[in-house]
C-alpha cells in the first residue's frame, strides 16, 4: 500500500507568537511544520532540509521576503512559496508572482484557506515533478529542468 | 522655480503621516493575525476534545492569557496613534517632549526593527513642558531618524536623550553602531530640518562624525524672532 506523503511546511516570520501558534494549528491538520524567524535562517534551513512549501512573511528584520523568495528559487526551485504578509502592496504581489511565488495571502488569513493553498501548492509541485521525471526518462533533461524551475 | 522650504513642508508632513500610518497598520495586522491564530487554536482544541484534562485546561488558559496580553499591546499601540493624531488638533500647544518622542518611537518601532535598529530612550524625568508645535517637532525628529537609519545599514541603535536648562529643552538623537560617513545622500539633517527648528524658535547642530544631532528648543515662547511668533501673528 502506498504511504501517504506528509506535506513538509516551513514557516518564516519574525512574529514569534504568531508563527508558533500557526505551527501548532497546522500540525493539528496533519502537516509537518518547522519554523524559523528570519530570511537568513530560512536559507540556512533549506540548504539542509527541503520543505515542500514555505509560508513566507515579507517584512522581516534583515533579508526582505522578496529577496528570500528569489534565493529560494535559485537554490531549490522546486520548493513552493506562499507569501503571507501584513503589509503587502499590489506591487509586492506582482513581484512575488513574477519570481515564482505560488500565492499571495494577507494577514490575518483564514486557516482553512491557508491549508487549502498549501495542499494546492504541494499538488502542483508533485505534478511538475512527475512531468519532469517523464521528460528526464526520455532523455530531455533541459526540459525536465525547466519544468522544475517553472520556466515551462 | 523650485518650491521653497515653507511650500514643501505640508507635502513632507503628509508623507511623514502616511508613512507612520503605514507602519501602524502593518503592526496592527500582525497583532490581529496573532489574535486570530490564538482564538483559532482554542477553537481547534475544543473541537478535538482537548479541553478536558487539567493539563489541557492549563494549556488553554495560557493561550487565553496570551490573547489578553496581545489585546493589551494592540490597545497600547492604538493609544499612541491616537495621541499622535491629536498632536495635530491645534498648531501650538503645551506638551511634554518625552511623551512626544515616546509615541513616535512606539509607532516607528517596526520600521527600525526591520533594519535591526533598536530605539533607546534616556529621558530627563523632570523635563518641563514646552509650548510649541508637537506635530512639527515629531516631523523634525522623524527626518533625523530617517537619516540616522541610512547611516546604519548593518543595524545598531538610535538613542533619544532629553535634558533641560532653566531656559530650554535639549533633545539629542544619537546614532550608534557602524556608521556610514556623511556624504551627499547621507546627511545629519537637511534644510527642511533647519527650517522647522527656526519655526520652533530653536537651534539644531551636529557633532561631527559621531552621529549625534542636537536640537535645542526654548522653554517659553520667544518674545521675538522665530517664524511662529504668536505676538507677531496676532498683530498682523
Amino acid at each position: 500500500m502506498k504511504k501517504k506523503k506528509d506535506i513538509k511546511v516551513l514557516l518564516v516570520d519574525d512574529e514569534v507568537d504568531f508563527v508558533n501558534t500557526l505551527a501548532q494549528r497546522l500540525k493539528m491538520r496533519e502537516l509537518l511544520v518547522d519554523t524559523v524567524y528570519d530570511g537568513e535562517q530560512a536559507l540556512s534551513f533549506i540548504k539542509k532540509i527541503e520543505p515542500d512549501v514555505i509560508v513566507l512573511d515579507l517584512k522581516m528584520p534583515g533579508l526582505h521576503g522578496i529577496e528570500v523568495l528569489r534565493e529560494v528559487k535559485n537554490i531549490r526551485p522546486s520548493i513552493q512559496v506562499i507569501i503571507l504578509t501584513g503589509h503587502g502592496t499590489d506591487k509586492d504581489e506582482e513581484e512575488a508572482r513574477q519570481l515564482g511565488g505560488f500565492d499571495f495571502l494577507r494577514k490575518p488569513a483564514d486557516i482553512d484557506l491557508l491549508v487549502a493553498k498549501i495542499k494546492e501548492a504541494f499538488a502542483e509541485k508533485l505534478e511538475r515533478a512527475m512531468t519532469a521525471i517523464a521528460y528526464a526518462e526520455e532523455g530531455v533533461f533541459d526540459t525536465a529542468q525547466k519544468i522544475i524551475r517553472k520556466e515551462e | 522655480m523650485e518650491p521653497n522650504d515653507e511650500e514643501t513642508l505640508p507635502a513632507l508632513h503628509l508623507n511623514f503621516i502616511g508613512k507612520t500610518l503605514s507602519v501602524f497598520t502593518h503592526e496592527v495586522k500582525n497583532h490581529l493575525a496573532i489574535l486570530r491564530e490564538s482564538v483559532g487554536l482554542i477553537g481547534d482544541l475544543a473541537e478535538m476534545g482537548k479541553l478536558s484534562s487539567k493539563a489541557e485546561i492549563a494549556d488553554s488558559l495560557q493561550v487565553i492569557q496570551a490573547i489578553d496580553n496581545q489585546i493589551g499591546k494592540t490597545s497600547w499601540l492604538c493609544t499612541q496613534l491616537n495621541r499622535f493624531a491629536h498632536r495635530m488638533d491645534k498648531p501650538f500647544s503645551t506638551f511634554n517632549v518625552n511623551e512626544a518622542l515616546e509615541e513616535l518611537s512606539e509607532l516607528l518601532h517596526r520600521l527600525a526593527n526591520q533594519k535591526r535598529i533598536a530605539f533607546q530612550k534616556d529621558f530627563d524625568k523632570d523635563i518641563p513642558p514646552v509650548y510649541g508645535s508637537p506635530a512639527q517637532l515629531e516631523l523634525l525628529v522623524f527626518r533625523i531618524i530617517d537619516q540616522h537609519m541610512l547611516r546604519l545599514p548593518g543595524g545598531g541603535a538610535i538613542v533619544f536623550k532629553t535634558g533641560h536648562t532653566k531656559d530650554s529643552i535639549k533633545i539629542n538623537i544619537i546614532a550608534e553602531g557602524n556608521l556610514l560617513e556623511y556624504n551627499e545622500e547621507v546627511i545629519s539633517h537637511d534644510d527642511i530640518c533647519e527650517h522647522i527648528v527656526r519655526r520652533l524658535g530653536g537651534d539644531i547642530s551636529t557633532a561631527a562624525g559621531d552621529g549625534k544631532v542636537s536640537i535645542t528648543i526654548p522653554l517659553s515662547f520667544p518674545e521675538s524672532g522665530g517664524e511662529f511668533d504668536l505676538k507677531k501673528t496676532k498683530s498682523s
